[in-house]
């Protein structure tokens, strides 16, 4: 239609154009002042069309000096509002960009088909002097490097500002050197005049600005990967004084305080942090972030306290997309998106906060709540998928039978013996399909204990393995809970029951076969059954004790201390077994072992030691032996006696 | 295997495209008393099977690619090609339709077709390649930067309006290979198929699952298949099949990483909950479970009643037949998962399970169901022991005599207790299959059931005669197929058994000029002549290639060719047919003269099987121009016929009257006009001053002399080798008609005794051609020697040229001849022969050093002139050829 006016008519049509296009930018302007959020957001995806189509005609007619500046004002408003309507990251080249660019070449008269978009603008910038120009491109040059820091792009970026400040003013760039260059060329690029002819959707000093904002956090984000944390923390600040939404303060607040507990800032770190959920209490990273501060400074109280906190805050608003105003059509939100961004800002899940509540408070003793806090995740696993328990790599939770086992374990340290049973019933009727009763598993199981390199050759087949492996210790593990549940509740023989079955279960495995090795070698799988055995051996001699026979518990107990002879539990029932027997004077060789070997050391070697998992920790107090001093108090009595009678 | 009774019933007929419905995309699903039925277009039917109408038709914007139906409150789901998915409330329809039309019961079409507008767009996005639902989620899959992504979504609940369709997680996964780069789209005709496996604890809590396909997997197979993890959870699995055979397991309850931060993902964590559990290594078409075992004898009755049991048993179905099956096995002290695979004949439509342990499944030709109770079916204790494990061996299909049917489901009625087989044929037919056998029939029958029996036998004719055309058009296609083999072979046996002598099947090749387009040119035309008994059918391709020669004039030329593929629609023995193929204009310079012209018969074997394609476009793309015309890729026949050369004596044009009327004399050659004569003395005399004999004979070609070139043959060789005798003619006329014997146009040379000719080449210039006798005095010492010198001469280089490779080829093959008859030569003085020789040799190296010195500015001209001098006196030697 435009065609057929022809090139004579273009004075006519460049009217025209202009007055279309300041009509839209009027309508915008209207629009964003009034006007609820959702109205907002169609008026933005009706204008991208407007300004698309007012393009599309101005490109219909071959490029010429005087329609430039509109054309490239045009674009420049097109492509913010593709950005704003977008409401998501940017990816990708700007295609729109590159072809302006060949626009503005083809009305000066050169060519530059096949140049990348780099060397397009080195050229235009470079080769087109024309006064009308410069402000348009100076724009137009800005929203490119939106569009390159969105990709990471910051050494694109430098180049084209160094273009651009040397066009406009050589010298001025070069003051700063030691400061970080991109930023420094950011702020020495002089922001061409907006003429109220070509009226911008958006101010180019707004631009300016956000563009600041966002060089600043994104190299401080990868300074922060890099690990250079003082340099990261410095880009940061600088970032947290530029432009930006709430929620983008809260987000680099959020990262200073990474930044500073990394470098071993704790008190720093949680001042960052606050700040960041003074900024916006939406954040809730911050928080969880918090909550990893307080345990790292051991103070358990405040750490739980934002762990609930945080898991109240998470209940209160479900991870909805963030509604963002459309005010500003470019947003820094939208350049900043690095998967280490994502990872610090990883959203924990409802479940996984509760978890983490349930175990910082079985760890710590709070057994009462703990034990609240993992019924509460319990029933949280029974609601429907709205609840969802991430289960991969970055997750907070285990595997999802120890949590079970952790369940029990908190059940039965707060006197709740019959649940506790329960609960690791359930883990025991789940385990039973998935472990193979064959003997020669034996091999199997050797196997990985003496690290072989053909042990990677099968990956499958040998992560099938450790889950066998995986699943007998859970079953082991419950049948051990079991055991001293019945213990506890008096039942003597239900509890040796559920003792043999552990045993029995345990040697399917045949771990034990090849004797006694140093414990390094083993796997920590091999380890935790070697533990288990132990206590679920303790635990059923302590039983037979009970009953009184006495002969079946000293089985157990020199069972027990073949595994781990220098267990001081494991010696010290052994002692008492044989004290029993009236066999005192093997006791008391055993209990002069036990002596000798400093307690300090003992000690030591359990802290070198892997730490074992946390739903072992109860059966590892009830396996201490209770009456040390009155055994050592009678030994030491005999020993004198046997020790004078050959001097008297 | 046993029968599987069953009654077939056509219930309606939907359009379907020329070519009939393509399996993938078509969709049929029974709920209650309604049938969903979409045939991959964009309608989707809702068909009554009560009343047996057409109750409703939904147009949607774009080809439906899946339907899914959400039965409280009633809504379908529907994915469209590149646009998402729409939701159409069934409830709110139908209440419109009652208000709109009262009686239109009985015409058996609906009152309307309702547009499905873009309003109804709940989830608008064109990567959108499947979903399922499950109760109120809806479970999508699709496919972006390189990676699928599986997102799950809750429906508003009935009594909540607000916040419509919240995203609750999603997953990005990848397995194997990358998917395919094409855009967004999926990247094969194959979707992604997508099924919910549920374990046995969460029906219990959850009223009325809902999830079409679904099953409930029993244990131990769900943590065997799942792991301990999914299996405490109790977590819905959701299985995915992959267009390239990988099939992954999702827990839906484990399904987030992390919700996107400014919509990037953290892509650290490298182990998204995505489990492969098997590659079938082709296009997944069908994921199902079946219950294999039985349960205790008095559950048998009940076990039709679904959800009674769970499924122990999970198939999977590949589009070229490939099956695998997972199934507990328990036998052993260690529970495994025992995995088969099998092998079905493809390829595979489509297939579905009922509650029991069969499968049935859709080829083109057939539906058959196999049955993987295996442990039930072992009378033979033989069987038992032979194989271990809890899966069938084998399998053996029973087939149900239906054919092409593109979409199946299992429903079971609840009024009937029987379930039954919904089918959409290729035809666009839907019907019904009863699995029961009516075995209860000849009993006393009412009219009513005799109407009903006659009803069923009209439709089973209906269907028998469906399956027999189909049948008769494969039997057709296969004695077409057969046929046109037979007469291959005939043609291929004799060209092959007659490779010695001359072939049955010819294709002679002569240069001709011809007015094309008001322009003289030079074509080529192939007689292809069948004097064999077998008459070339259709299908046979004739293709010419011409190739010129590697020693064309550009130094760094290559071989290039071109083919020429002309189709033989039918050529009967005896018959010939001429074709013409025009040699191109100077400007084509990619045919230069002399040109190798092969010619060759070719048979697609594709076409046999009526895959290929009858355009000869696509012969062209098969015959690409610069390669042999036997190679390899090509799926087909090649038989060789002929291969000659076309050079510049054949295409050299004559004006109708003899060219120079004063070269015309039949006299005897020695007095030959005195230009001439001139010229030849000089150059005979003085070889290195040819040029200024060049000089003379330049009138009217500007300022460029004409390029000459000169060979010796002596008379008594010729004479031999042309056997002709002195008497008969001049014996320079002779050799003159000798060289332009393959010259269609120098036929008026045989009627005139001529020695010289002048004519046109085809790139218009002018050629000299100039034969006569001469006696050469210094070679023998026994007296001069009679030779005949052929002198060319052409103000064009390259004309001269290959003039001159042209009578040098004749000369070559005639001395070879000749050579093998072995005549002796006569005395010669050897000394003035290693002088000639010496000069020679001494000018190739002038040559090549000339050559080899890359030419600088000036002196590069400088060096081009003496370049062609050396050139000009090579060209004449004072040699003879004996």
């Amino acid at each position: 239609m435009k065609r057929r006016r022809g090139a004579a008519s273009e004075p006519g049509c460049l009217r025209a154009w202009a007055a279309e296009s300041q009509a839209l930018a009027g309508r915008w302007q209207a629009a964003r002042c009034s006007g609820p959020d959702g109205a907002a957001a169609r008026e933005v995806r009706l204008q991208r069309s407007g300004f698309g189509e007012l393009l599309l005609r101005m490109r219909g007619l071959p490029a010429a000096l005087p329609t430039l500046p509109l054309e490239l004002t045009v674009l420049y408003n097109s492509l913010l509002f593709t950005m704003g309507a977008s409401n998501s990251a940017i990816e990708g080249e700007a295609e729109g960009i590159h072809q302006g660019l060949l626009r503005v070449l083809e009305a000066c008269g050169a060519c530059g088909q096949d140049l990348s978009t780099e060397e397009l603008w080195q050229k235009v910038l470079q080769e087109v002097t024309a006064e009308e120009l410069q402000a348009p491109l100076h724009r137009l040059g800005a929203l490119q490097a939106a569009w390159w820091l969105a990709a990471s792009r910051l050494g694109s970026t430098a180049g084209l500002f160094r273009l651009l400040s040397n066009a406009e003013d050589p010298g001025t760039a070069r003051c700063s050197k030691a400061e970080n260059e991109l930023l420094s060329l950011l702020k020495a690029w002089r922001v061409p005049a907006e003429g109220a002819s070509l009226p911008l959707v958006q101010s180019i000093e707004d631009l300016k600005e956000i563009l600041c904002t966002a060089a600043a956090f994104l190299q401080g984000l990868q300074e922060l990967e890099a690990g250079n944390f003082p340099t990261a923390l410095s880009l940061l600040q600088e970032a947290a004084g530029g432009f930006c939404s709430k929620s983008v303060l809260a987000q680099i607040y959020t990262c200073l305080g990474c930044c500073a507990q990394r470098m071993g800032k704790p008190q720093t770190a949680l001042q960052h942090l606050k700040r960041a959920l003074q900024v916006d209490f939406q954040c809730l990273p911050a928080l969880s972030h918090v909550a990893a501060v307080y345990h790292e400074l051991g103070e358990t109280d405040a750490e739980l306290q934002a762990l609930a906190l945080l898991y109240e805050a998470l209940g209160k608003n479900p991870p909805a997309a963030a509604s963002s105003s459309p005010y500003f059509l470019i947003r820094t939100e939208l350049l900043v998106h690095t998967p280490i961004l994502a990872s610090l800002l990883r959203r924990r899940h409802p479940s996984e906060v509760k978890y983490l509540l349930a175990q910082r408070c079985l760890q710590d003793g709070r057994v009462a709540d703990a034990v609240e806090h993992y019924l509460d995740f319990l029933a949280l696993l029974q609601e429907g998928l709205q609840q969802q328990v991430p289960l991969d790599g970055g997750s907070a939770l285990p595997r999802i039978p120890e949590v079970f086992l952790e369940a029990a374990s908190a059940l039965e340290q707060a006197g709740r013996y019959q649940d506790a049973i329960t609960v690791c019933e359930e883990v025991i009727s789940r385990t039973t399909d998935l472990i193979p009763q064959m003997l020669r598993e034996e091999e199997r199981l050797e196997q990985p204990e003496c690290p072989s390199p053909e042990a990677g050759l099968a990956g499958g087949l040998l992560s099938q393995k450790k889950e066998s492996l995986c699943c007998l210790t859970w079953r082991a593990a419950g049948y051990l809970h079991q055991g001293w549940a019945w213990a506890e509740l008096g039942q003597s023989k239900e509890a040796i029951t559920q003792f043999s079955r552990c045993l029995g279960d345990l040697l399917r495995a045949q771990l034990y076969g090849s004797g006694v090795e140093p414990t390094e070698n083993l796997l920590p799988e091999v380890e935790v059954l070697q533990k288990i055995r132990l206590l679920s051996l303790i635990g059923r001699g302590v039983q037979f004790l009970e009953l009184g026979r006495h002969k079946e518990a000293l089985l157990d107990f020199q069972h027990g201390w073949q595994i781990s002879p220098g267990d001081p539990a494991a010696t010290s029932y052994l002692v008492q077994a044989l004290w029993k027997l009236n066999r005192k004077q093997e006791a008391a060789a055993h209990w002069q072992k036990l002596s000798q070997s400093c307690p300090g050391e003992d000690r030591e070697q359990e802290g070198q030691g892997r730490p074992f998992p946390l739903y072992l920790v109860s059966c590892l107090k009830q396996a201490t032996f209770p009456h040390s001093e009155s055994l050592a108090r009678s030994i030491q009595d005999y020993l004198r006696t046997t020790n004078q009678d050959p001097l008297s | 295997m046993a029968h599987v009774g069953h009654r077939v019933d056509y219930l309606a007929g939907f359009c379907c495209p020329v070519g009939g419905l393509v399996a993938g995309k078509p969709r049929v699903l029974c709920h209650e008393n309604e049938i969903y039925l979409s045939n991959g277009s964009e309608f989707v039917y809702v068909y009554d099977q009560e009343g047996k109408v057409l109750k409703a038709v939904y147009r949607c914007p774009d080809q439906v690619w899946h339907v899914e139906l959400l039965p409280q409150p009633r809504q379908l789901y529907i994915l469209c090609a590149h646009s998402g998915i729409y939701c159409v409330s069934l409830e709110q329809q139908s209440r419109l339709m009652e208000q709109t039309d009262g009686d239109g019961q009985e015409s058996n079409c609906p009152s309307g077709v309702f547009p499905v507008d873009s309003d109804a767009c709940i989830f608008p996005d064109s990567s959108l390649c499947m979903f399922t639902l499950l109760n109120n989620f809806v479970i999508t899959l699709s496919q972006a930067h390189g990676k699928w992504w599986m997102k799950l979504h809750e429906l508003p609940r009935p009594d909540e309006e607000s916040p419509p369709y919240r995203q609750v997680s999603e997953v990005g996964f990848c397995p194997g290979p990358q998917p395919g780069d094409e855009g967004d789209g999926p990247p094969s005709r194959f979707l992604p198929v997508l099924c919910c496996a549920s374990s046995p604890g969460a029906v219990g809590s959850g009223e009325g699952l809902w999830c079409s396909g679904g099953f409930v997997l029993e244990e131990p197979l769900f943590s065997l298949l799942f792991g301990i993890d999914a299996a405490m959870l109790e977590s819905p699995m959701i299985l995915c099949g992959f267009p390239d055979g990988q099939l992954c397991s999702v827990p839906l309850k484990a399904l987030s990483s992390s919700p996107a931060v400014n919509g990037c993902h953290d892509v650290s964590n490298q182990d998204p909950p995505v489990k492969i559990l098997h590659h079938l290594e082709e296009p997944i078409v069908f994921i199902g479970a079946l219950r294999t075992e039985r349960r205790a004898a008095e559950d048998a009755e009940d076990e039709q009643l679904f959800g009674d049991a769970g499924c122990d048993c999970v198939v999977a179905v590949g589009h070229y037949g490939k099956m695998v099956a997972v199934k507990a096995d328990q036998r052993e002290e260690a529970t495994v998962p025992e995995l088969r695979e099998y092998y079905l004949r493809g390829p595979i439509l489509c297939a579905a399970c009922g509650s029991g342990s069969r499968m049935y499944y859709s080829t083109h030709s057939d539906i058959s169901a196999v049955d993987l109770d295996w442990v039930g079916d072992s009378s033979d204790p033989e069987d038992a022991e032979s194989c271990t494990g809890v899966l069938p061996p084998v399998l053996s299909p029973a087939s149900l005599s239906i054919c092409s049917v593109v979409a199946l489901s299992l429903s079971s009625r609840a009024s009937e207790g029987e379930s039954e087989l919904l089918a959409l044929s290729a035809k666009g037919r839907l019907m019904t299959c009863d699995l029961c056998s009516p075995e209860d029939a000849d009993v006393g029958l009412t009219p009513a059931e005799v109407g009903r029996r006659i009803k069923e036998l009209l439709s089973g004719i209906g269907n028998t005669s469906e399956r027999v055309s189909f049948l008769k058009k494969a039997v057709d296609q296969k004695n077409r197929a057969l046929a046109s083999l037979n007469q291959v072979m005939n043609v291929s046996a004799a060209l092959l058994s007659s490779q010695e002598g001359q072939k049955p099947i010819a294709c002679t090749v002569t240069a001709n000029w011809s007015c094309l387009l008001l322009q003289d040119s030079v074509t080529i035309s192939c007689l292809l002549e069948n004097c064999s008994e077998y008459s070339l059918e259709e299908g046979w391709t004739l293709c010419v290639q011409l190739l010129a020669s590697p020693c064309a004039l550009e130094e760094e030329s290559v071989d290039s060719a071109t083919t020429f593929t002309f189709p033989i629609n039918q050529l009967l023995p005896g018959n010939k047919r001429e074709l013409t193929l025009p040699l191109g204009s100077a400007a084509d310079t990619k045919l230069d003269l002399p040109l190798t012209i092969s010619c060759a018969l070719y048979y697609s074997l594709r076409d046999i099987l009526g895959s290929g394609s009858d355009s000869s476009e696509a012969l062209d793309d098969l015959l690409p121009d610069d390669s042999p015309i036997l190679s390899p890729d090509r799926e087909g026949i090649c038989l060789p016929l002929s291969e000659c050369t076309i050079d510049m004596l054949q295409c050299l044009c004559f004006e109708s009257n003899p060219p120079r009327p004063d070269a015309s004399p039949p006299a005897a050659a020695p007095p030959d006009p005195v230009e001439t004569f001139l010229k030849a003395s000089r150059e005979q005399t003085e070889p290195e001053g040819a040029k200024a004999g060049e000089l003379l004979d330049a009138p009217g070609e500007g300022n460029l002399p004409p390029s000459a070139a000169s060979i010796r043959v002596s008379s008594e060789l010729l004479k031999n080798a042309l056997k002709t005798s002195s008497s008969d003619v001049p014996l320079s006329c002779a050799t003159l008609r000798w060289l332009l014997a393959e010259n269609a146009g120098a036929e008026a040379l045989s009627s005139e005794e001529v020695a010289s000719v002048r004519g046109t080449a085809p790139d218009g210039g002018e050629v000299q051609l100039l034969v006569r006798e001469v006696a050469m005095n210094d070679l023998s010492p026994a007296g001069p020697i009679q030779a005949v010198e052929i002198l060319m001469e052409s103000p064009s280089l390259a004309d001269m040229c290959r003039m001159h490779h042209a009578v040098i080829r004749r000369i070559q093959a005639l001395v070879l001849e000749q050579a093998a008859q072995g005549s002796g030569p006569p005395d010669l003085r050897m000394q003035y022969l290693r002088q000639i020789q010496a000069n020679h040799e001494m000018l190739l190296k002038e040559a090549q050093t000339l050559r080899d010195r890359p030419p600088l500015g000036e002196e590069g001209a400088a060096t081009a002139e003496k370049l062609l001098h050396v050139y000009r006196q090579l060209r004449n030697p004072s040699l003879v050829l004996l």
